[in-house]
């Protein structure tokens, strides 16, 4: 009995301090929205952005278009593409148990860029809002062949076989994507922007468009703590407590399809939130999936909103995209919580 | 039809090496140049010599329109894009000339090699020390273009003017007749471009414009030290605004964030032509929340800025009476 209950009390524990916990992270999201919505390559004074969002109408100074068209809509889809990604890269490290797992392993950011550089080469389209729905499709079509490649064979999609066929995946479309744009400037130039995925220029119609899978999928994510946690056992333990190994894994992957997909199709690949965030979570959850993941839903979020608030700050009159502000703030602090921190095993 | 693009290319080539294979014997058709020695200084300051003037050229896209408009046709052409879509080789008739590549950094040297060219034209490039073809970047297997003849062209600098000026004196190294009056007209006709456009700019003092790239993260404002002929609008007496602070690494333009792209208020903009499109500038305001926040963009006063590919008089003239016309059209008070 004693054995039983020890993992209970530590666990409600844990629950004491991890429920506030999170309401402080929603605290400090909140706060970083703000500076979102406040700061950016352009002064405006403190009390336009308030006065803009007080009246939520755009008056027609540029104070109160930059604050309405520009900064909201920006710090929303942050907001959004962010929970996705931590909580997708939270999720497939869990199903996948590989510690490396993110949206750019399983494909789905080669997937992405396939489907973009077809869209650009071939049907000669142009513009971030027609991209969207050609990188969601790829997104998606490349977690299914993923997914499809990884089932062939008697044991299933295991975590290994579906790790190689990511990889595998993922290095053949990412060669057919090159090799078109090598030979095809235009479409090079096209593709650069979108490839270091960033949040600038895209705006209501991009928000609007994405917004309904992303928060269907948050919502769906949430749902697979316990589930998680099985798997975290061994396959051959979560089957013995029950559970559908074969439903959740799909279960799974067709949620992070939605997510990553959605999330890449907005703003281009963005690095590193989907593979840190969730370990930075674990770090502070322990083991426990039903912490992990709205953890990491929060903070990821937090992460790319104050990298884009960087960028935006240190660049003007120019802008940095997220994506760099990202890669250069996030692997050394990435390096530090591997050398410095015990990470918990997935 | 963007789509049908390359197919077409492929049919054009096809076309275009089914007439050249038949008629390769014919050889180029330049006009006969003065006997005896030949002799041509390019804008690298070197001298490129032969005992007669050369007659079987490969040239790049602009350049050989350049020599085309003075009647001298090459007999083989690589461009950076296809023929079909290249802003100085779409209106011309290409019949008999060999496409050796039709886009940046790729020349098929081997195809080069069999028509046995005695000159190679690209515009030397004083930045990067190479002509059209040969510049870092390109492929090896490419460069090798220069291995086959003398390489000269006429410097890319500070004036289309000068750059169509060193194309006159080349073709008529080269033979042609550039005073005969068919060849004459072309200059004729830009040097009355040029008056009219002076006049129209005299007419309306005050008168600011800027060179503008919109693109979907950011805003690009072109630096006119960098663009030769917005330097040439300059000296025609247009007031063309020059960025504060351009990119130090890439100082062809200065970026703006689209939070700051009222931070020009110019009365015209020249918009980069690569993109423009008649309706181009009520599909950017409608997409781009602070595109209008640029007055001259609410009010419509665009019109396209032929970008870094102007090599002709003739083309000069055409574009620079469009420009005339958005000028006289265009409000001095719009910006600030």
């Amino acid at each position: 009995m004693s054995v039983a209950s020890r993992p209970a009390t530590r666990g409600a524990r844990r629950a004491s301090a991890l429920g506030p916990g999170l309401a402080a992270l929603c605290g400090v999201l909140a706060l970083v929205a703000f500076l979102s919505v406040t700061q950016g390559s352009r002064d405006i004074d403190l009390s336009e952005v308030l006065h803009a969002l007080r009246s939520f109408d755009d008056d027609g100074s540029i104070g109160s278009t930059i604050t309405l068209e520009l900064r909201v809509p920006r710090t929303l889809l942050g907001i959004l593409v962010g929970a996705a990604l931590g909580v997708a890269g939270a999720i497939l490290q869990g199903v996948t148990r590989n510690p490396l797992a993110d949206a750019g392993i399983m494909g789905i950011n080669s997937g992405a860029a396939a489907f973009v550089v077809f869209a650009i080469t071939v049907l000669g389209l142009r513009g971030v809002g027609v991209y969207v729905w050609f990188a969601f499709a790829g997104a998606i079509a490349a977690l299914i062949l993923v997914y499809a490649i990884a089932s062939l064979g008697r044991e299933g999609a295991t975590p290994v076989k579906l790790a190689l066929a990511g990889a595998a995946v993922t290095a053949g479309l990412t060669s057919v994507t090159s090799g078109i744009v090598m030979t095809n400037v235009d479409a090079l130039n096209e593709l650069r922007f979108w490839t270091v995925g960033s949040l600038a220029g895209r705006y209501a119609p991009i928000l609007t468009g994405v917004a309904p899978f992303l928060l269907v999928g948050l919502v769906a994510a949430l749902g697979f703590g316990r589930a998680l946690n099985g798997l975290a056992l061994g396959e051959d333990m979560a089957r013995g407590l029950g559970q559908h190994v074969g439903r959740t894994r799909i279960a799974a992957f067709a949620v992070v399809a939605v997510l990553a997909g959605a999330a890449t199709a907005a703003c281009g690949p963005i690095v590193f939130v989907g593979l840190v965030v969730p370990h930075i979570a674990r770090f502070i959850c322990g083991p426990d999936y039903r912490w992990i993941l709205p953890y990491s839903m929060l903070l990821a979020p937090i992460v790319l909103l104050l990298a884009d608030v960087l960028g935006r700050v240190a660049g003007a009159p120019d802008e940095v995209q997220v994506g760099v502000v990202l890669g250069v703030v996030c692997a050394p602090a990435f390096v530090a919580i591997v050398r410095y921190a015990r990470l918990s095993e997935v | 039809m963007r789509a049908w693009r390359p197919i077409l290319a492929v049919v054009v080539l096809g076309a275009a090496l089914a007439g050249c294979g038949s008629n390769t014997d014919s050889g180029g058709e330049a006009p006969a140049a003065a006997a005896g020695p030949w002799s041509f200084t390019g804008g690298n300051g070197q001298t490129v010599k032969a005992d007669k003037a050369p007659t079987r050229i490969i040239a790049h896209a602009g350049e050989a329109a350049a020599l085309m408009s003075f009647g001298i046709k090459p007999v083989g052409i690589y461009s950076d894009e296809p023929v079909k879509t290249d802003p100085n080789l779409k209106n011309l008739d290409l019949t008999g000339i060999t496409i050796l590549g039709e886009e940046w950094g790729k020349i098929d040297v081997e195809k080069a090699a069999s028509l046995a060219p005695d000159l190679i034209v690209g515009d030397w490039w004083p930045a990067e020390k190479a002509h059209s073809g040969m510049e870092e970047g390109v492929d090896e297997k490419s460069k090798k273009l220069a291995e086959l003849a003398p390489v000269t062209g006429v410097s890319q600098g500070k004036s289309i003017v000068e750059l169509a000026d060193g194309y006159e004196q080349l073709a008529k190294s080269l033979g042609a007749k550039v005073d005969s009056p068919e060849i004459a007209a072309n200059k004729k006709r830009f040097e009355e471009s040029v008056a009219k456009f002076k006049e129209a700019v005299a007419a309306k003092p005050g008168l600011s414009v800027a060179a503008m790239s919109p693109a979907d993260d950011k805003l690009y404002v072109a630096n006119p030290e960098y663009a030769p002929e917005l330097l040439d609008l300059k000296s025609f007496g247009l007031d063309v605004l020059a960025p504060g602070s351009p990119d130090p690494g890439f100082p062809y333009w200065e970026n703006l964030s689209w939070e700051n792209a009222d931070k020009y208020q110019p009365d015209l903009i020249l918009w980069d032509g690569r993109s423009f499109t008649p309706t181009a500038n009520d599909e950017w305001g409608k997409k781009q929340p602070t595109w209008f926040k640029i007055k001259a963009a609410k009010a419509g006063a665009t019109v396209a800025w032929p970008a870094f590919w102007l090599h002709t008089y003739g083309d000069f003239a055409t574009e620079l009476d469009k420009l005339t016309e958005a000028v006289k059209a265009a409000d001095p008070n719009v910006g600030s």
